[in-house]
């Protein structure tokens, strides 16, 4: 028998394979270059990996095209998604960096030393952090952009396995705060490891509901491309159960990323137990490649059966909403309330996605763009916050916070007003956007929820603004540190882009609605 | 609308207009950004931004004569595109925003010149010249944007920027309840303006002000009322006027500068701009026009009435504020020419009330900020040159013949006149009364405070002048309010058209001309000399009991018991009920829904034990639910 | 239930091998759930693998059932139970669940999944008849796998390498501990260490065992009948004894 080794376009695959050549590079940084050197020469690689890839995917940003054997789409949105991914990376990768806010940065040096023990103590002010987490993070980008662009359901499997696992073991590396730390990663990687199960007993059903369906003659029969499954939703004499089956099972594993309710559970406790750098990646990130590959799933491959899943995920993203909204309001660490906001984000994402029309994809991604930037500069600044213990997150540490360092103070509440989606701040135009689009789309019930809940939310950021200018600073409020160069340029870049997307958003309405347009 | 309005595009020096706006929001950036470390130079950088921004008007203003309709539009960028909805970043440079423009950046420029001096000795003046920078920056874009959303970014810049000003010596609570008070007055104003620009949305799908002038005649003469009443709301409560003006005379908790650039001269005009510009809406609907020229005639006389019975020297400047800013309502509601009048008293209003409150900061600046006119008496000799720029405001506002006020306030008494009917003789014998009432309690204010005997507090030894920083500026605008009525009225008037209606043949006043302009001149110096008579020798040192009248007006005719009455009452009643019948007991029922979200919020916190495998039950049950609805809704077990 | 999708081309040999070793893989699985020791549940969840490897080969898939076999239950599980054996098999967390309705709600939701999706499939593919079976063996399992494996899924076969990288250099990170060279000492050097002056080279002193007290916390009493602090550990405070505790109690003789 032969076997015709598939075509494989390796121009428009370039940014990924970049990112992984990469990511392996690092590995060999770590067994080959002295240890002093090591942070300096991550950094660069990484970075640099990043650019690289950002150039190349600008330079094919006309592709549109199925590539290695139809396991890969290159098309609008996923490179729209990719881009926004590397972009936001960077940002990341920055905070990953810093090392003059604390000793050795923000990383831990040696996990593996029991926690509270002598050596502990030791390592703890002075080793230098591990630099695994670049590798780490890398694989972790190629795992998120292959996510975007898979177009079977077991590329999207393994992407989604490629880009968790770095996130489980980031989350264990803590400086600081390391039994927590270790908690939030075991309990990410344990309801990841379930969840995980979930997308792949549903991709087993819509496996046996395409049955004997051909997407097109001369391909094979049966399979989990998009393709074939589109096609089955229409031919296929199975039961339709099983797509449905499938459907829900895959969509709970793509919700968990997406920290949508009522699989969000393990939002709260790994945001605030992980690095803040990492949560901000995750926050960032992984939003984008979860709703990335939401959305592929929805209006590539089920795009058919939207009547039917449209009413039970709305139903989802209502009760994300009212879960992130009405949760945030009890919270006392500011981690956790960032993350109970990211759960409702989640759920005006969904609305976006439920748009079903071409406005809600290109709505959804500009939503993920912004929220992003924004998000990451929300944790860049908790960042500065510190007292000798590192991080001071609770809430009631930040009261008179204002009257202590003003220009921090008045850059968290820029960041908090866009959060609450006050005008001439991307919150506003990507709430619009999403809420327009799911008008237009004839979702008015998901529109009436969310803008319900977006008031409800309001609140707790107004509470933290007033915590930080009306109250009086006391002998607890922590001091702001003097960002390092990385993380100022973090925050410079997520600040700068929440105001000009907030005042000057077109071009990017433009570009994500021209990208707005998946291929088959 | 007969004739379709379109600005030609802007090209040459024009096309760099934005930097009218750019240059003070970057300055005030730059200064605000810094912090502590602009202290040096701050101040320097504010007033040279200023500066330049009316240098740059002037040239721009030169440049306008050669353009067609004297108007260009420059549209800097797309705003927001989502589905049908479209607004676009666009500026918009005609005689009318001209005008604005020279008086903010001119009059602007001498008073951060003189706040120079004034706040010397603040430690935190860097912060106080980027909160003025802010706001010349929201007070340009407001005159400056082509739709009425740029504009209500302006108008939320501008209120942003009071705020932060009036409340600038935050420590003190004055200061602080004076602040929040005229935001919340100032929210119910915007709020107004908000639905009104939504309505427009609704209804025309466009916010630019071509398209809106161009729309209106197609629209309903309700619309046309619903708009119309919603933008005076938002123009009363920026402006100060009936029924929300108890929040002006209180800002004056804010550093003098403030009170005469932003309470004086321009922000508190903004509503003047807004009726002025929307003439196309105003000028469709003539109840709404009798509506607006109601506002202005009512408040011009509670201004002045309060304004006698007031001994706080700024407060009395605020009031006869109000009751100007009264006169530019009643003009602009008249419509026809008189919108052009009302414009022209504006500038010069503009000037002569800067002049004043400078000066009254310069006595207070003597004075060891004594503000209590019955503490003052006999300055005119220690302080020469605040007593003659003093005077010369003093001669404009009350119309003096002559000087500017004469020039601008008398054409809109005379405009009033021409109304049809007896309401000819309601308003005109309104704006009468008050050129009468502003004499004497102008004069009061004057008379108490330079003239008369010494009633100085025993700390004041040698009250002494002011440093020339702050004198220049008085001068110039001394200059400014005696001439510039005069030399403004007749061909601003003209030059105001095509942005305002043309004056087309206007009916004869039911008096003449002279007849009015007499009885005006003859009201005026009765108050004049009632006044001087009456305080010639000083007054009382304390309140003294006084008649009905006296005491109502003391009380700021009881508009802050009023709002206590009919607004604060009821609702702390409504509060105290609510909290009754919920502890009686009618469990979950009348929960407010902030309590019931917190409740919710606490309970639902529970959940979230920290445990992995309860995390794991509620995501199986979850799943459990998910499958099943999914499987439902595909079975058809839900329909 | 794969079973049942095959039920019309189902031999009597496949039914009987079903029906004896279902039962067999269920009571693995429940075993492995609630065996309280270790060892135990990792040997239940072996049977259970090996009775789905046997279910694989019986269902014309002989690679996936060998690779379920000689992989799963006879590499990894084998290195489970190694380090199982290294850590310890009496480390044991306590059972005692704490979460009030715990159990009865996951033994409810469970069987509520269980009995949902087991519904589900059954009413599918009871009226299905499998096809593709031939198709896909036609040139032999494993060269049909390969066959996919090189063609479609060829990037995601290559991707999971990301998945490898990433296990080892996460277990590196999690469990290795690096000591610097300079930290290191030879033998020579722990011998000079051990004989310097100042230090006692000779095994400490055990802790002293009375009719009173045998804590660690007491010291021993050396031939002299001094007591020494040496036999307590250095973070224990010493245990002052009582004198009544010191006084001989008659039993030298």
């Amino acid at each position: 028998m032969t076997i015709k080794f598939p075509d494989i376009d390796y121009a428009a695959i370039a940014p990924l394979l970049i990112m992984f050549g990469v990511a392996a590079l690092g590995v060999l940084v770590e067994a080959f270059v002295p240890k002093r050197a090591r942070h300096l020469t991550q950094l660069v690689l990484a970075l640099a990996g990043l650019v690289a890839a950002l150039v190349v995917l600008v330079t094919q940003a006309e592709t549109r095209v199925v590539t290695a054997g139809g396991a890969i789409a290159v098309d609008g949105p996923a490179l729209f998604l990719q881009g926004s991914i590397i972009v936001l990376a960077i940002m990341a990768v920055l905070l990953i960096g810093e090392r003059s806010l604390e000793k050795g940065g923000p990383f831990v040096a040696q996990a593996a030393i029991t926690v509270g023990s002598e050596d502990d103590r030791r390592q703890a002010a002075r080793a230098d952090g591990a630099t695994e987490v670049y590798p780490l993070a890398t694989f972790a980008i190629f795992g998120m952009m292959l996510f975007v662009s898979a177009n079977d359901l077991l590329t999207m499997f393994i992407a989604l396995e490629v880009l968790s696992l770095p996130l489980y073991l980031m989350c264990a590396l803590a400086r600081r705060r390391r039994l927590v730390s270790q908690e939030a990663a075991l309990k990410y990687f344990m309801l990841g490891a379930y969840a995980s199960a979930f997308f792949l007993f549903g991709v087993a059903l819509v496996y046996g509901f395409t049955a004997s369906v051909q997407a097109a003659p001369g391909r094979m029969a049966g399979g989990v491309d998009f393709a074939t499954i589109h096609a089955a939703a229409t031919q296929s004499p199975a039961n339709r159960a099983l797509l449905f089956g499938g459907l829900a099972m895959i969509a709970i594993g793509l919700l968990f990323k997406a920290a949508a309710a009522p699989f969000h559970v393990w939002t709260p406790d790994v945001y605030q137990g992980a690095p803040t750098a990492v949560t901000g990646f995750m926050a960032a990130c992984t939003k984008v490649a979860a709703f990335g590959a939401l959305l592929r799933v929805l209006y590539v491959a089920f795009d058919g059966a939207r009547w039917d899943f449209t009413p039970v995920l709305g139903a989802i993203a209502i009760l994300t909403m009212l879960v992130g909204a009405v949760l945030s309001v009890t919270q006392t660490d500011l981690k956790r309330l960032l993350a109970y906001s990211s759960i409702a984000n989640a759920g005006y994402l969904l609305v976006g996605v439920l748009a079903g029309v071409r406005e809600g994809i290109s709505s959804t991604m500009f939503y993920l763009v912004a929220y992003g930037f924004t998000v990451i500069a929300a944790f860049a600044v908790v960042t500065l916050v510190r007292d000798a213990d590192g991080e001071a997150t609770h809430l009631s540490r930040w009261a008179g916070l204002g009257r202590r360092s003003p220009v921090f103070a008045g850059v968290f509440t820029f960041i908090l007003l866009a959060f609450a989606g006050i005008p001439l701040t991307s919150g506003f135009i990507s709430k619009f956007a999403v809420f327009g689009a799911a008008l237009d789309g004839g979702q008015t019930w998901l529109v009436i929820a969310g803008v319900i809940t977006s008031m409800v939310l309001a609140f707790p950021y107004l509470r933290v603004v007033v915590m930080m200018w009306l109250s009086e600073p006391g002998e607890s409020t922590p001091t702001i540190a003097v960002p390092g160069a990385l993380t100022a340029a973090a925050l410079v870049i997520g600040v700068a882009a929440t105001l000009v997307l907030g005042v000057a958003p077109a071009p990017l309405l433009n570009l994500s609605d021209t990208a707005g347009q998946f291929i088959r | 609308m007969e004739q379709t309005i379109e600005y030609a595009h802007a090209t040459g020096v024009l096309g760099s207009v934005w930097l009218l706006i750019a240059i003070p929001l970057v300055s005030s950036a730059v200064i605000l950004l810094l912090g502590r470390r602009s202290a040096k130079f701050a101040h320097w950088l504010g007033t040279a931004a200023i500066g330049a921004g009316f240098v740059l008007t002037l040239i721009y203003f030169f440049s306008l004569r050669d353009q067609p309709n004297r108007a260009v539009e420059r549209n800097l960028w797309e705003f927001i595109s989502v589905g049908n909805l479209k607004v676009d970043i666009g500026l918009l440079f005609d005689p009318l925003s001209a005008v604005f423009c020279l008086l903010i950046t001119g009059v602007g420029f001498l008073i951060h010149l003189y706040a120079v001096g004034y706040m010397a000795h603040d430690e935190r003046r860097h912060t106080f010249f980027g909160y003025f920078n802010l706001f010349a920056a929201a007070m340009l874009l407001l005159v400056l944007g082509n739709n009425y959303v740029m504009l209500y970014l302006g108008w939320e810049g501008v209120g942003l920027a009071s705020y932060l000003l009036i409340s600038f010596w935050y420590t003190r609570p004055s200061a602080a309840t004076a602040g929040k008070k005229a935001f919340l007055m100032n929210r119910v104003g915007d709020a107004g303006l908000v639905i009104a620009i939504f309505t427009m949305f609704a209804y025309l799908g466009s916010t630019n002000y071509a398209d809106v002038f161009n729309g209106v005649g197609g629209l309903s003469s309700t619309v046309v009322l619903l708009m119309g009443l919603l933008l005076l709301l938002g123009a009363t409560g920026k402006s100060g006027q009936f029924p929300l003006q108890a929040w002006l005379p209180d800002a004056m908790e804010g550093p003098t500068p403030v009170s005469a650039l932003i309470h004086a001269a321009t922000m508190v005009t903004a509503g003047v701009y807004l009726i002025a510009r929307s003439n196309a809406i105003f000028s469709a609907n003539e109840v709404l026009q009798t509506v607006v020229v109601s506002v202005g005639a009512l408040t011009l006389l509670i201004g002045c009435i309060i304004g006698a019975a007031k001994d706080d020297i700024k407060r009395v400047l605020a009031w006869s504020t109000v009751s100007q800013i009264g006169y530019m309502f009643l003009g602009v509601g008249l419509g026809g020419g008189a919108y052009a009048l009302a414009i022209i008293h504006l500038l010069a209003h503009g000037f002569f009330k800067a002049n004043m409150f400078l000066g009254a900061g310069s006595v207070m600046h003597g004075m060891k900020d004594q503000v209590d006119i019955r503490r003052f008496g006999g300055l005119w000799k220690l302080m020469p040159w605040t007593f003659g720029t003093f005077t010369a405001g003093w001669l404009a506002i009350v119309g003096f013949p002559g000087f500017s006020g004469f020039f601008t306030k008398e054409p809109i008494i005379v405009a009033a006149f021409e109304r049809e009917g007896w309401t000819a003789w309601l308003y005109g014998w309104a704006a009468l009364l008050g050129a009468g009432l502003t004499a004497f309690y102008m004069t009061r204010l004057w008379v108490l405070t330079f003239l008369g005997p010494k009633r100085w507090t025993e700390d004041i030894e040698h009250p002494h002048e002011s440093p020339p920083i702050m004198v220049g500026p008085l001068v110039l605008l001394a200059i400014g309010s005696a001439i510039a009525g005069g030399l403004m009225a007749s061909p601003v008037a003209k030059w105001l058209e095509p942005p305002l209606p043309h004056e087309a043949g206007h009916p004869e006043p039911v008096m003449s001309h002279g007849v009015i302009t007499t009885l005006s001149l003859v009201l005026t110096f009765a108050g004049i000399g009632l006044a001087y008579l009456l305080f010639r020798r000083g007054t009382a040192l304390v309140e003294q009991p006084a008649g009905v009248v006296v005491t109502a007006a003391r009380r700021n005719l009881y508009a802050d018991a009023f709002n206590e009455i009919v607004f604060e009452k009821p609702g702390i009643f409504l509060t105290r009920a609510l909290v009754f019948l919920d502890n009686r007991g009618i469990d979950g029922a009348v929960n407010g829904l902030a309590a019931a979200v917190g409740g919710g919020s606490g309970r639902l916190r529970r959940l979230q034990t920290g445990f992995v495998r309860s995390y794991a039950m509620s995501m199986m049950a979850g799943a459990l639910v998910v499958v099943a609805a999914f499987v439902a809704v595909q079975m058809g077990w839900l329909s | 239930m794969t079973n049942i999708a095959l039920a019309a081309t189902v031999t009597t040999g496949e039914a009987v091998t079903f029906w004896i070793l279902a039962p067999l893989a269920l009571l693995g699985a429940i075993g492995m759930v609630v065996a309280r020791n270790a060892v135990h549940s990792a040997l239940w969840l072996v049977l259970t693998m090996l009775c789905l490897g046997v279910f694989y080969v019986v269902q014309a898939g002989p690679f996936i059932g060998m690779v379920q076999i000689i992989v799963y239950t006879g590499a990894i599980m084998m290195l489970f139970l190694f380090v199982l054996m290294l850590v310890g098999r009496d480390a044991s967390d306590s059972l005692i669940e704490t979460l009030r309705g715990q159990r009865v709600a996951a033994v409810l939701v469970g069987l509520g999944f269980a009995g949902l999706v087991g519904t589900l499939v059954a009413r599918a593919v009871g009226d299905t008849t499998a096809v593709g079976l031939e198709a896909a063996n036609q040139n032999g399992n494993v060269q049909g796998i390969a066959a996919l494996l090189f063609t479609n899924y060829v990037f995601a076969f290559e991707a999971t390498s990301a998945l490898l990288i990433t296990a080892a250099v996460g277990a590196m990170v999690l469990a290795h501990i690096h000591k610097p060279k300079s930290e290191r000492l030879g033998q020579p050097e722990t011998m000079r260490l051990r004989f310097r002056p100042g230090n006692y080279p000779a095994p400490k002193p055990g802790p002293g065992v009375y009719a009173t007290s045998d804590s660690v916390a007491t010291p021993g009493r050396l031939p002299d009948g001094t007591l020494t602090q040496r036999s307590v550990p250095e973070i224990l405070p010493t245990r002052e004894l009582s004198p009544r505790e010191t006084a001989p109690k008659g039993t030298e003789k």
